[in-house]
């Protein structure tokens, strides 16, 4: 479950430029669109955890002055207030779904499957059932798509138990589930999530009994715990009461291609995302785990140079494992190395996303600097730090402090334009002055190449945790052109010869 | 490891500099992988090479030689090097390739800082 700000949905140019759809609104971890799209387009969104078909969307419940048992009758009325909306909502869903069968059918019955879709789909005009389809989403029914929001008040084990206890109240009721054809004979669960002052009154599984209970009379649907047709999404909150039906059984953040996940895949694409990669470019991840940073953008953008560097075996081996399972091993090159010792050119790389690793050690973020080097003036840093990582870097550039400070405030005043943009500073004074605070070995000798601009910043949602993600824009400074000449490594005749021997010999 | 990224390792041994590049290759064990062909992106990665003293003339226009592109493409990003070693020409200190994989890490007293 995570929450990602709405800023990243409007496309830096990026992934989701494929999606047609009108925004509704952003409230608090979800966002609310309305679209023409059918499942495969919608399968495709990156940087939503789950999708919803929204039922119903409103104002929160009132639970301050009020009886519990008043309020029971409010939280009945989101059933039979308008049970039109819930079966309207419900035969959308079973459209999607079927539409959505025929042609994973289609597909997978075919050889060429391209050619033969599209014969297919004209037998079964499949123009028809989507104008339908759009009528009834345009009048006014919303799909819904939702980021599971992370409120403290909440556990995920809440979710768990309300299965549990449920099932004690529906035993009896309990039924197999089938295909069922007709909406009388529909199985359902309902997984309800409370947060804000409505957790502190109810928990999620009264909620969830009531509005089975009001579900099962209204409509005259058995409940199934095990094995629904159809889950009945509430989350009610003190910003609103919103019911929906998740849309795909497996949540949009499970990926296909990835085989073992390190952070999670919205986020990772997110990330790559704001990095804005352009065909041709030279990216690195210097920290890369698994790789799911590198998978995501490589899947999304594949006319790039991607490189993932760790120092751990086990990750790069379970990095290795990733790429072949989803084809991706002729994108992505892997290297034994350390962020300190990057073997590559100076100003060499476009682009750098990385996942720092979390934790109290100073350490990572006291890398950071090493891999500024390889990244070309004008180029790009997206990093994903924790909360210590992002306050101890707000306060270098609030300082004026370079990275490398172990978060001593000096107030040097040569210090104070280390960060800023566009000034003209020698940076290897502020460097020597600074380093003696941290008492690392490597940051004696920090190589002072650039400065990183902030761009900006995003608060999201890991969980348990929350965390930033960072971009950031390294900007010339006349102290980094000097150096940058000097390490910018000449290449020796050799490498020239050699290149020619390969062409001439593999012929 | 590709020939691409070959072009781009120099060795970090402490003192070495940029007589750290290139790295000789020893391959024990390469494979050839057919790889799809886009001449844009293998035009954008020739720029980035380090190439000496790339002479005028021939070498202009050579985006659309598509000769000259397929070359490149097969030479860098269809050979993969599967086992082997990576040596720093200054240093003569070895870096296994081992699964495609170069192992670059230098211990404390080789890390040039």
């Amino acid at each position: 479950f995570g929450q990602i700000q709405a800023r990243f949905f409007i496309p830096p140019g990026g992934g989701a430029n494929f999606f047609i759809g009108s925004w509704v609104e952003y409230i608090s971890g979800k966002v609310f669109f309305t679209t023409c799209s059918d499942l495969n387009m919608l399968k495709k969104l990156k940087s939503a955890e789950r999708l919803f078909l929204l039922i119903k969307k409103q104002f929160p419940l009132n639970v301050s002055s009020v009886s519990k048992g008043k309020i029971f009758n409010e939280m009945q009325r989101l059933v039979n207030d308008d049970p039109e909306s819930w079966l309207s909502a419900i035969s959308i869903w079973k459209n999607l779904l079927e539409l959505d069968a025929k042609e994973d059918k289609l597909s997978q019955r075919d050889a060429n499957p391209l050619k033969r879709k599209v014969e297919e789909n004209d037998i079964i005009n499949p123009k028809k059932l989507k104008t339908k389809q759009m009528q009834e989403l345009q009048e006014s029914r919303e799909c819904q798509l939702e980021k599971q929001t992370d409120e403290a008040t909440v556990e995920q084990g809440d979710f768990l138990t309300n299965r549990e206890k449920s099932q004690e109240a529906f035993q009896n009721d309990a039924v197999k589930a089938v295909a069922a054809p007709n909406q009388k004979d529909l199985t359902f669960r309902v997984s309800c999530r409370c947060s804000g002052s409505v957790a502190k009154t109810f928990t999620a599984q009264e909620v969830g009994r009531v509005i089975g209970i009001a579900l099962m009379k209204q409509f005259g649907w058995k409940a199934d715990l095990r094995n629904p047709n159809l889950e009945i999404f509430i989350h009610l909150n003190d910003i609103y009461s919103v019911v929906g039906i998740p849309v795909f059984r497996v949540p949009l953040a499970s990926r296909a291609y990835i085989k073992t996940a390190g952070l999670r895949s919205t986020i990772a694409w997110a990330m790559a995302s704001l990095a804005e990669i352009k065909a041709g470019a030279f990216v690195l991840d210097p920290m890369c785990g698994l790789g799911t940073i590198l998978l995501e953008a490589a899947k999304e953008w594949p006319d790039v140079y991607y490189v993932g560097a760790d120092v751990s075996d086990s990750q790069l081996l379970g990095a290795c494992d990733n790429l072949k399972a989803a084809g991706l091993q002729d994108k992505i090159e892997l290297l034994k190395v350390s962020v300190i010792e990057l073997p590559l050119p100076s100003e060499s790389v476009d682009i750098i996303i990385s996942d720092i690793p979390f934790g109290k050690k100073k350490k990572y973020s006291c890398r950071l600097p090493f891999f500024v080097r390889v990244l070309r003036v004008g180029g790009t840093i997206v990093l994903l730090l924790s909360e210590d990582h992002h306050r101890r870097l707000q306060d270098c550039e609030r300082g004026g402090i370079p990275w490398n400070s172990k978060g001593s405030h000096t107030d040097e005043p040569g210090i104070e334009k280390c960060l800023n943009p566009g000034e003209k500073t020698d940076l290897s004074d502020t460097v020597s002055s600074s380093a003696e605070t941290s008492g690392q070995g490597d940051l004696d000798k920090m190589p002072p190449f650039g400065s990183l601009v902030p761009v900006d910043r995003y608060g999201v949602s890991l969980g348990r945790t929350g965390a930033f993600i960072c971009r950031y824009r390294k900007s010339p400074s006349s102290a980094a052109s000097r150096l940058a000449a000097v390490s910018r490594f000449q290449s020796s005749q050799g490498s020239c010869t050699a290149l020619k021997a390969v062409v001439s010999g593999s012929r | 490891m590709k020939l691409l990224t070959h072009n781009l390792l120099s060795s970090h041994v402490r003192g070495v500099g940029p007589r750290g590049f290139p790295l000789r290759l020893q391959a024990t064990e390469v494979r050839i992988n057919p790889v799809e062909f886009n001449p844009d992106f293998v035009a954008r990665m020739i720029p980035k090479l380090h190439l000496v003293e790339v002479p005028k003339g021939p070498i202009e226009g050579y985006e659309h030689d598509e000769k000259f592109l397929r070359q490149m493409h097969h030479v860098l990003l269809e050979v993969d090097v599967l086992e082997g070693t990576l040596q720093c020409p200054e240093s003569g200190r070895l870096f296994p390739i081992s699964r495609g994989i170069p192992n670059m890490l230098l211990s404390d007293e080789e890390t040039e800082t």
